[in-house]
């Protein structure tokens, strides 16, 4: 799941200065789930923010809330075309993918970030999230017995640990955990530890051409026999 | 709000907002279906009136039950699965008396033509005369004795239950305008429709005592106890000699031992044929008896009896308790050759009543010489003669009684009125299913508390009512355990839920879980209604089911801010404090000084429902200080303190970033052991004056 941060209220009034009527737009899927950006985050938000505005006196706004289902598919924002239209600007927290969706859906208005969208990763408990996967694009999970060591090592080498491994810790940062390490245990756990002996070739990145794009419907030609 | 929160799902909240919560378990239990956990909680927020308000619409006579109620409510609350009942009854009292029931005055107009009698003035058909008074008709109550009440007069003894309850009871009916005839036993029901009443309701109780049938039954210095205490009920002092032996087990046997007690005499002994398991009176009734000095024999039966030199030979044989009979109590059997001789000057005997019902009555007998009739409607083989009450069951109970009367007036009323029989529609939910294990588990134990009771010495000397009032803060604790069953969270829009398990893992009695399909369940039966999932999902999904519970906080701010605005009064400081803690603690006076300092007080029930939306709002709408004070470790829930503070945080971080002082926002404790909150209080509004100024200071260097 995507994983967010809400933006600072310094930034988010700076960004909507010029601004007097803004839609804070929320959206209930993984912004909703990693407490950035769903409804109980919009609502305090635009609390917070008349706060703001009542205790200071730059700049007058009028601020809306809403929260879509999902806002990274056209479809859901279609009950937003008329509140749009009486909108001078909208303030998504959706991920930096529902920002897009929104601004792609109506190119007449501007369209403002209000989360730092993060990485993809889970919840360890309530309250604190980790990453997990990069979207690299070529998973190599199988080999590394299921710990991603491109996002849990700090340096995402493909053949570790590296020297700075200690006492399973990493050099980086002591409170965090060795990823090699921690795939040389399971490694050990389940017999496999062959896998270890093995030299994975660093990988080019470069070739992967962006943006990327997937195409899972199958090309038909027009006018084809349909048999 | 000014700006419009326009949000499809706030839309759809408000449309579905309709009242979901479940009836409780001591709400089914209780003949008169009264709102128990509505008064109860009502008790715990100290608002007297309020719940006096809901126990008088769920019951006619509260003051009467108040003292001798049964509370079959208590023995199905669910608070036992975890330590001990909520005290229902003595709650009942505390608001009765404090809620000031007997200064109620009540009215009613006369609105139908159709005359109905009452035969019998016990609590059954004196809530029968009163429910169809308040339906305007035209009622009298014929009584054969010379006052009003049945056995709330002649049976139960005044040590628990004053007289001028009673007489306050029927002096309101005579306000509401019945017609009162006592001294008036009636001997023919044909007599009263030639009369004119065009309905009569039979309620003449159960009167009639058992007989041992025994040897020397009639003998003088042998009295059945509905006899006895009915003469000692009429003042008659009947004298007992010294020792007296009460024959039974029941309730009837215990206030004949302690009445007995308070006439003088000086050696009271109960003989019981089973042991004391199997004694039907109430476990308070025994205690209370035993304390008074009250001697029991237990497994021994008299078999005759003669009267010798002055006194009373009784001879008895001792029991063993043999299989269990078909009400699942064990079948006393006598052992051979145990017969042995005891002496006493008076013999007392309890061992039940029945009805006397005049055959001229002509009415369908059933078992134990009962009027039969029809459960649903209440009628007997007579077209327009109804009966219930003791008369119907047998000796029962006045809540029973008054249940009885109450269907009686409606039942009549759709008789008369031609209609057929309105049942009352169930169609509400009740809350079923025991408590699980972890969630009796991780509820906090609180021991119940118990009203005071006049001291042993003092009781037994006269007829003063044993049993003393709650003082409010007791009062305010012991309803405060209430766990409030079917009032807590559910998921009012599965579809909105994002499943992101917050509620499950925060949820501090471990009730949401995961079905099998992945989806949330909030089971209703284990959720205690702390609503900390409910402000903490980031969905905003669940509500209370209750919703007064939904919108209380939002009304209670707004009123204090538009109160705040008109007086003017600076600066403003909005106090978000626990309803729960402000009664009974002396906080609420220190803290309730708007005048002075300007302190507005939001009561809340129980802080960890508080939003930070709430406190961001206080300051929006101008306060320069906010606290939030709950109960610390006297909440009666789990980890509200912490999950206040998270809020707190959250909120802290927030205004800093606006550039407020976080000292702007405090927590304080309502409760803490180390006493007054006052000064603490005091601290913090000097240095919300001290920011202003400060602010203002600012200000002036800008310009
Ligand atoms: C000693 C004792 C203690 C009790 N303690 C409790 C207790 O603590 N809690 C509790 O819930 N219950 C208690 N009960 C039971 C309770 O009092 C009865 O269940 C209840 O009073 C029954 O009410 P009722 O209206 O059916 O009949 P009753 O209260 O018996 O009233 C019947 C009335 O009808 C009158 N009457 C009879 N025949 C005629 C006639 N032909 N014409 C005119 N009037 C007539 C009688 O004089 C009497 O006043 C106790 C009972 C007794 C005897
Ligand atoms: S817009 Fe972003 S946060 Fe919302 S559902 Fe799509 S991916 Fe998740
Ligand atoms: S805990 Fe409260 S609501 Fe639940 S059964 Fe007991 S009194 Fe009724
Ligand atoms: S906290 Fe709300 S969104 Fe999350 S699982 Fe529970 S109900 Fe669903
Ligand atoms: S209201 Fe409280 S007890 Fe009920 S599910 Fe939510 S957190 Fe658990």
């Amino acid at each position: 799941m995507i994983v967010a941060e809400q933006k600072s209220l310094e930034e988010i009034r700076r960004i909507i200065a010029p601004y007097e009527k803004v839609l804070l737009l929320g959206c209930g899927t993984c912004v909703t789930v990693c407490g950035a950006g769903g409804e109980r985050e919009v609502a305090f938000l635009n609390s917070a923010l008349r706060v703001a505005q009542a205790k200071s006196d730059d700049g007058v706004h009028n601020f809306s809330e809403y929260t879509v289902k999902r806002q990274c598919d056209f479809e859901f924002l279609d009950v937003l075309v008329d509140k749009v239209n009486e909108v001078d600007t909208i303030l998504s927290l959706g991920c930096g993918i529902g920002v897009q969706v929104v601004a792609e859906r109506f190119p007449d208005i501007p369209i403002l970030p209000g989360v730092n969208t993060s990485f993809m990763g889970m919840a360890k408990e309530w309250g604190v999230w980790d990453e997990r996967c990069a979207a690299c694009g070529d998973c190599r999970l199988a080999e590394t017995a299921g710990i991603c060591p491109i996002t849990r090592c700090t340096k995402g080498i493909l053949n570790g640990p590296c020297a700075g491994t200690k006492n399973g810790k990493c050099e980086a940062n002591k409170d965090m955990d060795c990823a090699w390490i921690l795939i040389y245990k399971r490694l050990e756990r389940l017999h496999q530890l062959e896998k270890m002996r093995r030299y994975y070739p660093p990988r080019n990145f470069r070739v992967i051409p962006r943006p990327r794009r997937i195409v899972m419907k199958a090309d038909i030609e027009q006018g084809e026999d349909n048999g | 709000m000014d700006n419009e929160v326009t949000n499809y799902q706030n839309n759809r909240m408000r449309e579905a907002s309709h009242g979901r919560s479940l009836i409780p378990p001591c709400q089914v239990a209780c003949p008169l279906h009264m709102e128990i956990g509505e008064y109860v909680d009502l008790v715990a927020q100290g608002k007297v009136l309020e719940a006096l308000q809901v126990i008088r619409e769920g019951n006619p006579f509260p003051s009467i039950c108040a003292y001798v109620c049964t509370h079959p409510c208590e023995d199905a609350c669910r608070r036992s699965q975890v330590d001990k009942s909520i005290a229902i009854r003595a709650l009942k009292r505390f608001a009765v008396e404090f809620g000031g029931d007997r200064m109620i005055e009540l009215e009613a107009e006369t609105v139908q033509s159709e005359k109905v009698a009452v035969v019998g003035s016990g609590p059954a058909g004196l809530a029968c005369a009163y429910y169809l008074r308040k339906l305007g008709y035209p009622v009298a109550i014929f009584e054969a004795y010379s006052e009003l009440g049945g056995m709330l007069r002649v049976g139960i003894p005044q040590y628990r239950l004053p007289r001028e309850v009673v007489d306050t009871e029927v002096q309101r009916l005579i306000h509401m305008g019945v017609e009162i005839k006592t001294n008036t036993r009636v001997i023919s029901i044909d007599l009263l429709l030639d009369m004119g009443y065009k309905a009569v309701f039979i309620t003449v109780g159960a009167h009639q005592s058992l007989r041992m049938g025994i040897e020397g039954e009639e003998s003088p210095g042998v009295i059945d106890g509905a006899t006895f205490l009915r003469e000692v009920n009429l003042g008659l002092k009947p004298s007992l000699g010294e020792e007296v032996a009460v024959v039974g087990g029941g309730n009837v046997a215990m206030d004949a031992a302690r009445a007995a007690v308070r006439l003088g005499a000086d050696k009271v002994s109960i003989l019981y044929r089973r042991s004391r398991t199997e004694m039907p009176a109430s476990p308070d009734e025994i205690e209370q008896a035993l304390e008074e000095g009250v001697e029991t024999m237990f497994l021994v039966a008299p078999t005759k009896m003669k009267r010798e030199n002055g006194r009373l030979s009784v001879t008895c044989v001792r029991m063993e308790l043999g299989e269990p009979d078909a009400g699942g109590r064990r079948r006393p059997v006598p052992i051979e050759d145990s017969e042995h001789n005891m002496e006493f000057d008076t013999l007392i005997t309890a061992i039940g009543q029945a009805p006397q019902i005049s055959e001229d009555f002509r009415l369908r007998l059933g078992r134990g010489s009962t009027i039969q009739v029809d459960p649903v409607t209440l009628t007997t083989n007579r077209t327009g003669i109804f009966a219930g009450g003791d008369a119907v069951t047998g000796p029962a109970t006045v809540t029973q009684a008054l249940a009885s009367g109450r269907q009686a007036a409606f039942r009549i009323n759709d008789y008369l009125r031609h209609r057929y029989p309105s049942v009352d529609k169930e169609a509400e939910e009740t809350l079923s299913g025991e408590l699980l294990p972890k969630t009796i588990e991780t509820i906090r134990k609180i021991e119940r508390l118990e009203p005071p009771l006049l001291p042993p010495e003092a009781r037994t000397k006269e007829f003063k009512p044993v049993e003393l009032i709650y003082n409010w803060e007791a009062a305010v604790d012991e309803a405060r355990r209430c766990l409030r069953c079917g009032m807590g969270a559910e998921i009012m829009f599965q579809d909105k839920c994002a499943t992101c398990l917050t509620c499950l893992r925060i949820c501090p009695y471990h009730v949401p879980y995961l079905d099998e399909g992945g989806t949330i369940q909030i089971p209703a039966d284990q959720c205690q209604a702390c609503g900390i999932c409910v402000a903490e999902c980031p969905a905003k999904a669940i509500v209370l089911r209750k919703p007064y519970d939904r919108r209380h906080i939002d009304e209670e701010l707004e009123h204090a801010l538009k109160s705040a605005a008109e007086s003017k009064s600076k600066p403003l400081i909005i106090g978000f404090c626990c309803q729960y803690g402000l009664f009974g603690t002396g906080a609420l006076a220190s803290l309730w000084r708007e005048g002075k300092a300007g302190i507005w007080i939001v009561p809340v029930l129980c802080v960890a429902k508080l939003e930070g939306g709430h406190i961001l709002r206080a300051f929006e709408m101008g306060a320069e200080g906010v606290f939030v004070a709950g109960c610390g470790e006297r909440c009666s829930r789990e980890n509200t303190a912490f999950w206040v503070l998270q809020r707190v945080e959250e909120v802290r971080r927030a205004l800093s970033q606006i550039g407020l002082e976080q000292e702007r926002l405090q927590t304080f404790n309502l409760r803490a052991a180390d006493g007054d909150i006052t000064e603490a209080l005091d601290n913090f509004t000097g240095r919300i004056g001290g920011l202003c100024l400060a602010s203002v200071m600012k200000q002036e260097v800008k310009s």
